[in-house]
């Protein structure tokens, strides 16, 4: 009895920890295994390169994460598109989708995690396109691009490819799109006809204080004439090393082509006493520097904030506020590096089908069927069309299948409702076209052998550049304060290395 | 050989009681701890999977640890860090044993358990939750407290830039949030006790005050100093969205707020790497271990009954 007892513990025990060591142990051999297959398929590359037509490839799956909310029909219309897939080149797909907040977070997790998945969104503003290229997250594309994507090459505009190629070599499909940026101030239209105001002449910050007096004057305290949240920063004419929360620039009106302190420009300077006293005036929330967002557009209780604009938006923020919004550019479109990384599909270095991928996010950026298939949903469900390239929204798209266009690939292909102007993507191209380029377009910093500098700095732009930036504070009492702080992190040895990266990159163009 | 499987035999329903949280923390505690070798490497993404990622990988020493002590902030976050805790932990115990006493004392059991969830409810809510009631308290124009104290003639205070107040905030909105749980664990002991210590007590003509003194307290006293020892495992790291969400990440109170979690979640979301994050978790592990074996070594040396281990 006694020995039967023991033998059964026993073999809990034996089973307990069998079981966990298979958990690692298994997952080894997978992972050698999957090894093999990747250089399996590799070998048998040249074959497969071959026959290119559809019916003689093996049946593939890709597994693909995009960014944006899960859709309720998403099954529906992706069993569609794998019916079409499977015709065209013989390939499946499965589309995950991961809502905007929890991408960036998610994906650095999976792709670490060493899953095979095989396509993925990436940019500049989530799952970082940049870092995760030097990381070794994505395949580089080339050799791919030249061999199964050359209707991409043809219909992308080839300054996106440059734009973000990093070290010579391309890791994403950009979309094609708008490729500049633009920041606008945004007005409530409302106020804007109620005094007369030109708003034409607005253009600088400066140029916005008769306007914001008149509204502080002469309405209610709760309209807020400069609607803005902690993340506001004034603009100033600088090609941004890092993003906007990072304070290393090169100016753009210059051409000697020094990457500096924008801190210390005395752009910025100017700027920072406007704003002071636009805060002081009121004109600004008094809580400004701790808004996380601003519920503006909603409320409709502002006059004026800025955004990045693309041709046409007024009709698009006029629709989705339910009230007409007007714009005055603050500046030119210009085309950043970043603005050509705006939204990207990258390859995963994992994938054990990159050819078939490539395949794939070749159709959505060339197939009118298929890319306005994942982004409307299925035509006489989702959405019907009056002409040929005019569609209207059927209520089914609204409950079950909102799908952010320019995230999923060639925009240009994509139709149009009625209310759009005709010419929407015409204005696009003319855009484009009409952009200057910044000096650094296509220099992509590689942040590594400064990093601890850079991550202790952008800690402290997070303390200093909301209050600061709002003017919720005396900037000279704190901005040098702020720049000492940085300067004691290391602030100037990130501009030399900037400095030297670019300056090897300008040589060897 | 034999006399191990002896003793296997002779505890074995011990050691069923113990599988199921051994293997928690085998699986849970002790196999990723192979990833702390992240922390001495430049992590980089390799085709073969997690594991050749890890190996693959460079060995750069203790480079991702620079980060955390090369600016003046690292003395302002330590300090914060280790203050914070401090207070949290000591008045965290008085507070919970109080409670807890004064819970069993209470006559009216049906109330007892009413004031016991009550005080009980903070601790399922979320500190994004919480961030939003301290905010209709705190806010500039429309909050609770401005709008008494201009009801009063006072001047508003715009709460989440005045860093003098916050320290108060912090330690009272932490106390309040953990106090019911806390008072739960002491509740349990002091309903173990044995009543025959009271009825002598009473017999000898002891106060409610003495028998809490001589009986209570002193029979707590064990399972104090073992909560205590252990908590301070955790001194260095902190309850992050007590620090991040409730000032609303707010910078002019970041001298005041600033912890370790919260330094490094700012400096390293724009790179978000994996080998610094790995640098930083290693790091308040070891202190907090180093820490431990020194308290429960102080302890071993006063009194050595009381010793954890």
């Amino acid at each position: 009895m006694k020995n039967k007892k023991m033998t059964l513990l026993m073999v809990v025990f034996i089973l307990t920890f069998a079981s966990v060591l298979a958990g690692c142990g298994g997952n080894n051999t997978k992972e050698s295994s999957n090894g093999n297959t990747t250089s399996g398929t590799q070998s048998a590359k040249p074959t497969e390169s071959g026959g290119q037509t559809g019916d003689k490839l093996d049946p593939v799956k890709l597994k693909v994460y995009l960014i944006g909310g899960p859709q309720r029909d998403l099954p529906a219309v992706q069993a569609e598109m794998n019916k079409y897939l499977t015709e065209q080149i013989n390939t499946t797909v499965d589309i995950t989708m991961i809502d905007w907040g929890d991408y960036s977070k998610r994906l650095p997790v999976i792709t670490a995690a060493g899953e095979n998945y095989d396509i993925a969104f990436t940019s500049s503003w989530a799952f970082d396109y940049l870092p995760n290229a030097t990381r070794g997250a994505f395949m580089p594309i080339n050799d791919l691009l030249e061999k199964y994507g050359q209707d991409i090459i043809k219909e992308l505009d080839p300054r996106f490819l440059t734009g973000s190629q990093v070290n010579g070599k391309n890791y994403a499909v950009p979309v094609n799109k708008e490729l500049a940026s633009q920041w606008v101030w945004r007005f409530n239209k409302q106020y804007v006809d109620k005094y007369k105001m030109d708003i034409t002449k607005i253009r600088t910050l400066e140029d916005l204080e008769p306007y914001l007096k008149q509204i502080k004057d002469g309405e209610p305290a709760d309209i807020t004439p400069l609607a803005v949240p902690k993340g506001f920063k004034p603009y100033i004419p600088f090609d941004l090393l890092l993003g906007d929360e990072f304070p290393v620039g090169m100016n753009m009106n210059s051409t000697d082509g020094k990457y500096v302190n924008i801190l210390e420009s005395d752009e910025l300077k100017s700027s920072l006493q406007t704003i002071r006293k636009y805060y002081q005036a009121g004109y600004l929330r008094k809580d400004v520097a701790t808004l996380e967002g601003i519920d503006n557009i909603k409320t409709g209780k502002w006059f004026a904030d800025r955004e990045q604009t693309q041709p046409y938006a007024e009709l698009g923020w006029s629709r989705s506020a339910g009230y007409d919004i007007v714009t005055s550019p603050m500046q030119d479109p210009v085309i950043f590096t970043g603005s050509a990384t705006g939204s990207m599909h990258a390859i995963s270095a994992n994938s054990k089908n990159p050819e078939r991928a490539m395949m794939f996010l070749n159709l959505l950026n060339t197939d009118k069927y298929l890319r306005n298939l994942i982004n409307y949903g299925i035509e006489g469900t989702h959405y019907k069309k009056i002409s040929d390239e005019v569609i209207e929204d059927l209520p089914a798209m609204k409950d079950g299948y909102q799908m952010p266009g320019f995230a999923l690939g060639n925009l240009f292909l994509t139709y149009s409702h009625a209310e759009d102007p005709a010419d929407k993507w015409e204005a696009f191209k003319k855009f484009n076209n009409s952009a200057k380029v910044s000096p650094s377009f296509g220099f992509n910093f590689n942040p590594d052998p400064v990093k601890t500098e850079v991550a202790s700095i952008s800690a402290i732009v997070k303390e200093f550049y909301p209050p600061i930036m709002t003017g919720a504070v005396d900037p000279d009492e704190h901005l040098p304060k702020a720049i000492a702080k940085m300067k004691a992190a290391g602030l100037d040895k990130v501009i030399a290395e900037a400095q030297r990266q670019f300056d090897e990159w300008k040589a060897s163009k | 050989m034999l006399g191990i499987l002896k003793s296997l035999m002779k505890n074995r329903a011990f050691l069923l009681l113990v599988l199921p949280g051994a293997a928690w923390f085998i699986i849970f505690a002790y196999l990723p701890m192979f990833g702390t070798i992240i922390a001495f490497k430049d992590f980089r993404i390799h085709p073969g999977g997690f594991f050749e990622s890890v190996f693959k990988s460079d060995w750069v020493g203790f480079k991702n640890f620079e980060f955390l002590f090369s600016t003046n902030d690292a003395y302002i976050i330590t300090r914060n860090t280790i203050l914070y805790n401090v207070g949290l932990i000591i008045l965290g115990l008085v507070l919970a044993v109080t409670l807890a006493i004064i819970m069993n004392e209470l006559l009216n059991k049906r109330l007892a358990k009413f004031y016991q969830t009550a005080m009980f409810m903070p601790y399922f809510l979320s500190w994004v939750i919480i961030s939003y009631f301290v905010f209709s308290f705190l806010n500039v124009e429309k909050g609770v407290f401005n709008q008494i104290l201009v009801f009063f003639g006072a001047d508003p205070v715009s709460w989440y830039s005045e860093t003098k107040f916050w320290p108060y905030f912090i330690i009272f909105l932490g106390l309040w949030k953990n106090a019911g749980y806390g008072s739960v664990v002491y509740l349990a002991a002091i309903a173990g006790i044995d009543r025959s210590y009271y009825e002598a007590a009473m017999i000898d003509g002891a106060t409610k005050w003495n028998q809490i003194k001589f009986i209570t307290l002193p029979m707590l006293r064990p399972l104090m100093i073992i909560l205590t020892v252990l908590a301070l495992g955790g001194i260095f790291r902190s309850d992050f969205g007590l620090f991040y969400q409730v000032p609303r990440d707010s910078g002019a109170l970041y001298p005041v707020t600033n912890v370790i979690d919260t330094f490094v979640y700012r400096g390293l979301t724009i790179m978000g790497d994996t080998g610094m994050s790995t640098a930083t978790g290693l790091y308040q592990s070891v202190v907090g271990l180093i820490l431990v074996l020194l308290a429960n070594y102080a302890v071993r040396k006063i009194e050595k009954d009381y010793a954890v281990f």
